[in-house]
Order: structure tokens, then sequence, then C-alpha cells
């Protein structure tokens, strides 16, 4: 009956139209949200909107005129488009692992499965692999041409039904399991998907039940150690544009646009009831199951939604590159990914943005060039392209060590781990009042229930009255009931 | 605001109590709980009425916490009977007893706090109070994802009614502080408010006033009372306090070593010899 | 049938192996609840210096005489174990004892990025490609001695066993009976207790890395005297096996990690003779799952400190 009484009140109607009318509102009330954000976060919003502009235009100043004279004028390399479209498939990524692993606490060592079922989708739904029979739908391939080929457009929401899906599967039988066994287990699964995409080249098999018989010869489902090419790359068809390696900056700002996405939803869920029933799991699991949160299908809901994010990645690589093999998903990508978070910030998306953008020009960009370099200085010493991961390792190690909680930490996240690794509660004490004080302007703002797309993390106390004597700092510690 | 549905709402689908139980909230029979060898509870029958604060006692270790992590289906009972509000929270299977899950037994109207406060210390007090009404909320992953009005107009209802309970609790000004920031007295009460949240008919308070001084523990008994009086809660508290035990309890049930030694009014209860001899040792009685 | 005893006798060599590695897994987990990914990296580099000092520094080969083969392979087997304790010893000092009260997860990733660490340093200094030594014992089958010539039991076989069996033997031993083995036993349990009862927790989980890291070391020499080959990433893949096995025989038990490298042992010569050796890693990360999924504690249980 109270849901009546409101419904008058609903400033934004019901169904696609309200939520169309509330997007709308949203959208016309980006100049006012800005205005609003300059004036309380004046020098954030100044270094991010600078920032955006930057990298929204970087693409096209690069291929104008940067690339040619970058050399000369900056003392490192630029990222090049390629370069830059695998910064926006990373950050999809790791946006979606720092869901799992972020937000929701669980560690995920083998996400790239779910990358590989993306980019599987892909070649699977949009490539001459499946030769004897053609099914062409809206795609940018002649009539009749052998092989399925759908457009990018449906693929991308196939491969978010398929990673979440198998990320269902996986979570549900494991998610009961403690966080170092739950890492192995993924890690498996992470091991194991490559593998049978890989060996499922030659399949034979027959058996009837009944009068029917179903049976194959030497069936080729995956291509093997090959793989499958060529995937079709996205394809626009209005402004005729093919989005593949050799389209320029064009992929950019296609992975641009679906980072966006990424970023959208993902922020939308962190500040959603779902994402508070996540934050209350990693900081007290028993606690969060008393107070009535179903535990398990929660971690489920972080683990399948993840996955997602990886699939959008997959069939975003396998289309831009236009080609995918089992060589591409090992245990290394699934670690690479996992350091992003992990570097940028775990649990700020902002951190891991800059995590993903970071590690990928790196290794991508910054390694190579210092290879050519050393190359050309001492031919015979090893090339550190190849050893990008000893860097990475170097990093982990460096990382849980002195600064677990990022670059860009999650203030959340950063004292929780400061709790756990300073013994004494003085020091946890200081560290939490220093936020605190950093923090006091923010609260301003949350005060705010009609900022929709304000950027603030859940601000900490205006004051800091410290603990008395009985303070109970040590609650975290103790796991009794 | 409204806490706490309507009572009698489930009234349909209750199998129902004698009527000589009179208006029975919780209702366990033969409540047994063995951890390897100990047997931590041992046979209780053990009824909440409706509308009733009762207190459960004993020495250390006599297994009251046990008997609340058994009502809240934390832990399965070994064997016995349990029922919240006219249904079973414990099940026969083949394989012995099952438990609800805690989530479910909390969606029936189970709300408690913890002897060991147990808030999510990162996250502010407001936060913590809109993680209990979680069980409520209707709102699916997509509306959170796309922002749906529906999903909106929950949020700041849930909002709204959250501030509602931090003022009942006197800290709708600390709203925006970490749950651990705050000193000992604010999070015992933000506790409370965390599960009123729940929208529970009981609520389990698990020493409400453990570490209070003498005014602290006057603020928390006036604050359980009026509780029932506002909100027409039914309350189990386990107190070690007796000065808090006898003035607001109308039932007190004494457990030592996991029985029943005594069981009625606190005047009753407080010249029984068993319970004198559970406290003060044997032979304390007779002298 | 004698394809099934033959593919035995291969699984059982293999068992042992993976046993030396799966108890230096199993120890660390039970004192310190921590799965020490970089174990099977550390087997690697062992078996890296067990190569360089076979190869390069003693230069032994078939023909060397039996005498000098046996007194080197006994130092080179000394040698790699004190090195590969010395090595695990200070990885543990480095990348996680700091970390001793940090989130559970932490110590967990810090061993992945050691893992990478090592196995970048093997390929930096070995380089990408397969290493390898020449067969130093007779291929002779011992079995013949009996009129067996269907079936196989190679020299190398038997020295798996006279390496394994006896170190199996002294672990079971020191831990049982040494007041070290107590103080491991009792850390194990409870380390706060022990430390309490003046037990050197720190010194106690630093002997943990010691003993793990030697055995890896010996498992090092064994592989290359017994396959005659590494590679820089040659520990993942052992690695994920003795892990496997530690889970399967209750991690934390040491028995139990013998049992599960001997069953581990089978389900790789197994699939590899008669499935396909592609299959093999799926095959054993699926009982990986299977195991922790359904029976979590394992086949024979999780208690090092009620019975090592």
């Amino acid at each position: 009956m109270t849901t009546l009484v409101v419904k008058d009140e609903d400033p934004y109607g019901h169904g696609i139209g309200g939520w169309l009318s509330h997007v709308g509102a949203v959208i016309f009330g980006i100049p006012d949200t800005y205005r609003r954000e300059l004036r309380l976060h004046r020098r954030r919003t100044i270094a991010l909107t600078i920032m955006t502009v930057i990298l929204v235009t970087y693409p096209i100043l690069n291929s104008a005129f940067l690339a040619a004279f970058s050399r000369n004028v900056f003392p490192l390399p630029l990222p090049d488009d390629t370069t830059v479209t695998l910064m926006m498939i990373f950050g999809i990524m790791a946006i979606g692992l720092n869901i799992v692993a972020g937000f929701a606490g669980l560690l995920d060592l083998g996400y790239v499965a779910f990358y590989a079922l993306g980019a599987y989708t892909a070649a699977f739904l949009a490539s001459p692999h499946w030769g004897s029979i053609s099914v062409v739908f809206l795609a940018n391939v002649p009539e009749g041409f052998p092989g399925i080929h759908l457009p990018f457009w449906i693929i991308v929401p196939l491969a978010i039904i398929v990673a979440g899906t198998f990320g269902a599967l996986l979570g549900a039988p494991t998610l009961r399991l403690r966080g170092d066994y739950l890492a192995i287990v993924t890690l498996g699964f992470g091991e194991i998907v490559p593998v049978v995409f890989r060996n499922l080249s030659d399949v034979t098999f027959a058996f009837s039940l009944g009068p029917i018989s179903i049976g194959a010869q030497h069936l080729n489902l995956t291509g093997g150690s090959l793989g499958i090419n060529p995937i079709d790359a996205p394809y626009l068809p209005f402004a005729n544009v093919t989005f593949n390696a050799s389209a320029g900056y064009a992929p950019v700002y296609l992975g641009m646009f679906l980072l966006l996405f990424a970023i959208l939803i993902a922020r939308n869920l962190e500040r959603s009831r779902i994402g508070r029933a996540w934050m209350a799991i990693r900081e007290d699991e028993l606690a969060a199951e008393m107070m009535g949160v179903n535990t398990l299908r929660t971690k489920l809901l972080a683990f399948a939604l993840g996955a997602s994010f990886a699939g959008v990645a997959g069939s975003l690589q396998a289309s831009y590159l236009g080609a995918t093999t089992s060589d591409f998903f090992t245990f290394s990508t699934s670690i690479l990914v996992l350091i992003m978070v992990i570097l940028g910030g775990i649990g700020n998306i902002w951190g891991v943005l800059l995590g993903a953008v970071a590690l990928t020009y790196v290794d991508k960009t910054l390694l190579p060039y210092v290879g050519q370099q050393v190359q050309q200085i001492a031919p015979s010493f090893p090339n550190p392209a190849q050893f990008n991961f000893l860097l990475f390792g170097l990093i982990l190690v460096a990382m849980m060590r002195f600064r677990p909680e990022g670059f860009l930490p999650n203030r959340q996240r950063a004292a929780e781990l400061a709790a756990h690794t300073q013994a004494d509660v003085e020091a946890k004490v200081d560290a939490i009042g220093a936020v605190d004080i950093q923090a006091e302007t923010e609260a301003a703002i949350e005060a705010d229930p009609s900022a929709v797309l304000d950027n603030t993390g859940p601000p900490p106390g205006q004051d800091e009255t410290g603990p008395d004597a009985r303070s109970p700092e040590t609650i975290d510690e103790e796991r009794d009931l | 605001m409204s806490l706490g549905n309507p009572s009698g709402q489930t009234a349909a689908n209750t199998v129902g109590p004698p009527a000589s139980d009179g208006d029975v909230l919780v209702r366990s029979r033969g409540v047994t709980k063995r951890f390897g060898g100990l047997v931590a509870v041992n046979n209780v029958d053990f009824d909440i009425p409706r509308g009733s604060i009762v207190s459960l006692i004993g020495p250390n270790g006599a297994g009251k916490t046990t008997f609340f992590n058994m009502i809240t289906g934390f832990y399965t009972p070994t064997s016995g009977e349990i029922e919240f509000d006219g249904r079973p929270i414990v099940m026969k299977r083949r394989n012995g007893l099952r438990s609800l899950p805690p989530h479910e037994v909390a969606a029936l109207g189970i709300g408690r706090t913890f002897q060991n406060i147990r808030l999510f210390g990162t996250m502010t007090a407001l936060d913590n109070v809109r993680l209990g009404a979680n069980v409520h909320l209707k709102s699916r992953w997509w509306d959170a994802a796309l922002r749906t009005p529906g999903m909106l107009r929950e949020e700041a209802e849930n909002r709204e009614s959250s501030m509602d309970l931090l003022r009942l609790v006197n800290l709708e000004d600390r709203a925006h502080a970490w749950a651990r920031s705050l000193p000992y007295g604010d999070q015992r009460r933000l506790e409370i408010a965390r599960a009123l949240a729940t929208k529970p008919k009981l609520l389990l308070l698990d020493e409400p006033t453990a570490g209070m001084n003498a005014s602290e523990t006057r603020d928390m008994t006036t604050f359980i009372r009026r509780l029932r009086a506002d909100l027409g809660l039914t309350v189990l508290l386990i107190e070690h306090d007796m000065r808090v035990v006898m003035g607001i309890s109308d039932r007190v049930t004494v457990l030592d070593y996991g029985t029943v030694i005594a069981e009625g009014t606190p005047t009753d209860v407080r010249r029984n010899p068993k319970v004198i001899e559970a406290y003060l040792g044997r032979g304390a009685a007779d002298t | 049938m004698d394809q099934v005893i033959q593919t035995f006798i291969i699984g059982l060599s293999n068992g042992l192996i993976f046993a030396l590695v799966a108890l230096g897994y199993t120890l660390v987990y039970g004192i310190i609840e921590l799965i020490n990914f970089a174990h099977g990296d550390l087997f690697m580099i062992s078996s890296m210096i067990a190569l360089f000092l076979i190869a390069t520094v003693f230069r032994l080969s078939a023909a060397t005489p039996v005498l000098e083969l046996v007194g080197v392979i006994l130092l080179v087997i000394a040698v790699t174990m004190i090195v590969s304790a010395a090595i695990n010893v200070a990885i543990e000092r480095i990348a996680y004892r700091p970390l001793r009260h940090a989130p559970k997860l932490a110590p967990l990733i810090s061993a992945i990025g050691v893992s990478f660490v090592l196995q970048n340093i093997a390929n930096l200094i070995a380089g990408p490609a397969n290493k390898s030594i020449d067969n130093l014992f007779p291929t002779t089958n011992l079995l013949s001695a009996f009129g067996i010539t269907t079936i196989a039991v190679t020299f190398q076989q038997a020295f798996v066993a006279m390496v394994t069996i006896p170190l199996l033997i002294a672990l079971t031993w020191f831990v049982d009976k040494t007041r070290q083995g107590r103080a491991m036993r009792a850390t194990a349990q409870d380390p706060d207790t022990a430390g309490l009862m003046g037990v050197d927790v720190n010194r106690t989980i630093a002997l943990t890395f010691l003993i793990g890291g030697a055995l890896a070391g010996a498992a090092g020499v064994v592989q290359i005297l017994y396959n005659n080959v590494t590679v820089y990433n040659l520990g993942f893949r052992f690695g994920l096996n003795a892990f496997t096995s530690a889970v399967l025989g209750g991690i934390g038990n040491l028995s139990g990690a013998v049992v599960g490298a001997l069953v581990l042992g089978q389900i790789n010569a197994f699939s590899d003779r008669f499935l396909s050796a592609n299959w093999t890693n799926a095959i054993v990360f699926a009982v990986l799952i299977a195991v922790l999924v359904f029976k979590p504690t394992g086949l024979l249980g999780q208690q090092l400190a009620d019975r090592a």
C-alpha cells in the first residue's frame, strides 16, 4: 500500500519509458552535476577533465601528428592504436575482476577462462569456422558465405551470457570454499578451459539412442592449437566503419565505448544494495549472513557478473584481432589482470583502470621499446620484453609487502588492509584519522541523494572521536560469536 | 516508518501452537546440541511469549550463546524442535536435522546483535543499517546495474527508513562516520539499529550492556523497554548484569551446563536455591 | 596386462617424485596455512642446479666409473638440497614473513609473484628451451635377472625409490620423534599457544621451509637423473600435481601427501598412456577441483598436528 502512494510521486513514470526518461534526466543533468563537482572538488574535477580530454582526443592526435615526431619530443615512446585498444580491453577485464576480487573479496586466479569463452563465442559465431553451413545475419559478409556470421553487436550480449553462465556454473559448487581453496579451484578452471579449446579439434564419437544414431568423424570443434581465424571484425553498418587492427583509431573508440559501459555498470552495482552486500561479505561474511544477506547467492552474483565483463573483453579482442587461439589464454594473463587490479587499488574502479592502462603500456609499449634499445647497445643481453613477468612477479611481491592497497586505493580497502598489517591499535587509529580529515569535505556530497553521477566513495566520519579504552578494534580478529 | 510486520501476518500458513501455549513466538522442545563429546545445550524446552522480554542467564559456558545460535540457524541442533512464529526453523531430513540458513531465519523476522560487536567496520553507520534492510529490498541486479526508477525509489525509501532508525538510536549525526570509528556505546546501539532494519519480530540481544558504565547501562535498559513499547518487539536477552535482568525481564530462564535449572519471573528465579548454587557454588544455598 | 603393469611402474616412479614436492606443500600449509605457490618452481630451480652440477661441474656421463658416479651423485644431492633449502628459507624471509599478520590471501598473491620471479630467472639464465643430460645409468632391465622381459624396471626407476623412500622415512622420524618436530606440530596446531609455550615460532616456520626446500632439492636431482630433462616452466605443471597430491591426501597430513602423490603418479601415467598427454593437466585439475568441492579435507583428513 505504501508503494501505491509513492508511485504517484514517482517523477519518472514506469517501465521502459520511465527508465528512459530517468536516463534522459541523468544525461541532461550532466552539466549541473559537473558544475557541482567543480564546486565541491575543484582540483580533482579539473584533473579528471583534462585526463578525459587527453584520452578521448589522443587516438586522433596520435594518428595525425604525434606518432610522427613523438620519438624526438618525448623521452618515452607513446602507445600506438593497438596498445590503446588493448588498454581498453584490459580495462574492461580489470573492472570485471575488481567486482569479484575488489568488491566481494573473492580471489579468482582463472579469470582468463571467461576471457577465452568470450573470444571463442565471437570465433564460433562470426567466422568461416563452420564451413559446411552458411548463416549470415546482418553481418558484413556476402550472402551465402560459409560459416556463421552474426554481427558484433549481437555477439557481445551472447558473450556476456556465455561467460556469465559459466561463471555461475563454476561458482555454484565452489563458492562455499574458503578463500585460498577457491583461488586454486578457479585457477584449475582457468587451465582446463584453454586445454579443452586446444584439444577438441578432432572429435570422433558415435552413440545411438533407440532408432536415432548420432556420430561424427574427426569433427573439428575448436580449431585446435591453430585456433580460429579469420573472425569478422566489428562493423558499423551506416557509417561503414570496420573496427579491425588495420582501421587506425576506430577500434580505440569502440573499446572506449564498451569500457564506458563497463565503468557505468560497475559503479551502479557498487552503489546499490548488491554493492553493500558485497562489501559486508568482504568484511564479515558471517555477520552479513546473520543480517539476512544470502551470502552464497550474492557471491555467485559477483562471480557471474565479473565473468561477463571478461566475456565482453574476449569477444572484443577476438573480433578486433580477427583471430583467436588457446595460447592467448594462459595463467599469466589471469595474473596480469590481477596485478592491474592490485597495482591500481583493489576495490577502486578508477584505480584498477589506472592499473590496466599503466601495465598495458609497460607490457606492450615500454618494455618492447627498452628491449629494442638494449638490443642495439648489447645484442647478446637478454631482451627485457621477454622477461616482463620477472618484473610483474617482483611487482606482486613488493606490492603485497609495501603497498597492498595499491596506488589509487579504495579508502575502505586500505583501512581493512591496514588493520590487518599493523599490529598495534594506535597505528590503525592514526591511519583512519588521517583518511578522515582528507575525506571531511566529501561527506557533503553524500548528503545529497539526488547525486546520481557523483563519484565519491562512501565517506568516513566527519570527525574522529577516537576509540575509548574499550574500543573493539580487534573484532575482525575474533571469529567466534 | 514501520517496524515489524503486523503480528499474525503469517498466521495463514501457521500450523499453530496448541491453544494452551498462549501466543508463543518461539517454541523449543528438547533442544540438544553436542560438540563432539561436549553437550553444550541439553534437552531445553523454552518458550518466548509474543511481546515479552525474556532473559537467558547462566554462568559462563552454560550454553546461552549456543542456544542463540540455534535459534538463528547458525548451528543445527543435534536433536529437538525449534519453531518461530509457528514455522519450524529446524527440519527433519533423512540424514538428520537441518536448520534454515541464517539469512532465511533473518528474513522470517529474527534480528540479533553479537557479544563481540560485529559491525561492518569500514562501512558507514548508515550503510550498516541499510545493509540490515537488504532482505526486504526487492530490486534485482539488473535494476542495480541500470539504476531503474523502481530501484532508485526503493533506495531512497531505504535511506529514509534507515535514517529514521539511526534517529531512534540517537546516531543520526554520525550517519556518515565509519562504524568502527564510533565509540563503544554508539557501536552497541548501531548494532541494534542494524538488527531493527531487518524488521524483526524477535530481537536477540547478546550482552547488550557488556562493558558499559552505570549510566550507559540505564540508558540501554530504558531503550530496550521502549523497543517493546513502541515497536511491539519481543526481546530475548543474554545478560550478565543482574540489575538489568531483574529490572526489565518478564521472565528469566537459567541455564547451567546446558540444562534449564530454573524458569519463572525474576523474583521466583532470584529465590531459587538451584540458581544461587549455580552462581555461588555448591553449598551456598544452604548457608 | 603387461601394459597396465608397465604403466603402473612408471606411475609409481612419478608418484615418488611428486611425494617429495607434495610434502613441501603440505608442511607449509600445515604450519602457516599458505598455499606456497612458488614451491613447484623451487623444484624446477633445483633441477636446474642439479643439471648444472652434473653436466657442467662434474661432467658425469654413462662412462664415469661406478664408484665415482655414486659418490658424485650423493654429493650433488647434498649440495642441491642445501642450496634449495637456503633459497626456500630466503623466500620465506622476504616474501611471506612480513605478511604474517596480513589478510590470508596476501601471502598467496606474494607466492604467485615469487613463482613468476623464479620461472623468469630460470628462463633468463637457462633459456626457454628444454635442458637435458644423457642418461647416466645402464639401460638394462632389472627384471630380466628374474627372466621377465615383457615388463621393464630400469635402473633409473630403482634410483628414484632409493632416494625418495629413505627421505620419507627420515622426515616421518624427524617430525614424530625430535624436539623440533614436536615444535612444528605444536605450531601447526596453534601458533599463538606454541609461542607462549616457548616455541620460537619464526624459527619453527623457517625450519619448515628449510625441510620443504631440502625435499624439493632432492626431488630436483631425482627429476634430472630419472627424466633427464628440465625446463623453466616445469614447476607449474609439477607443482600442480604435487599440490593436488597434498590436497587429495588431506592438506597438512604428511602420510596423506605421500598417498596422494602415489595416486596422482598413477593418474598421470595412465592418462598419458591410455588417453593423451594433452588431457593429463586438465584431468589433474579436474581431480583437484572435485576433491576440493566434495571432500576438502582430503582422503585421509587434515592433521599435521595429530599424526605427522
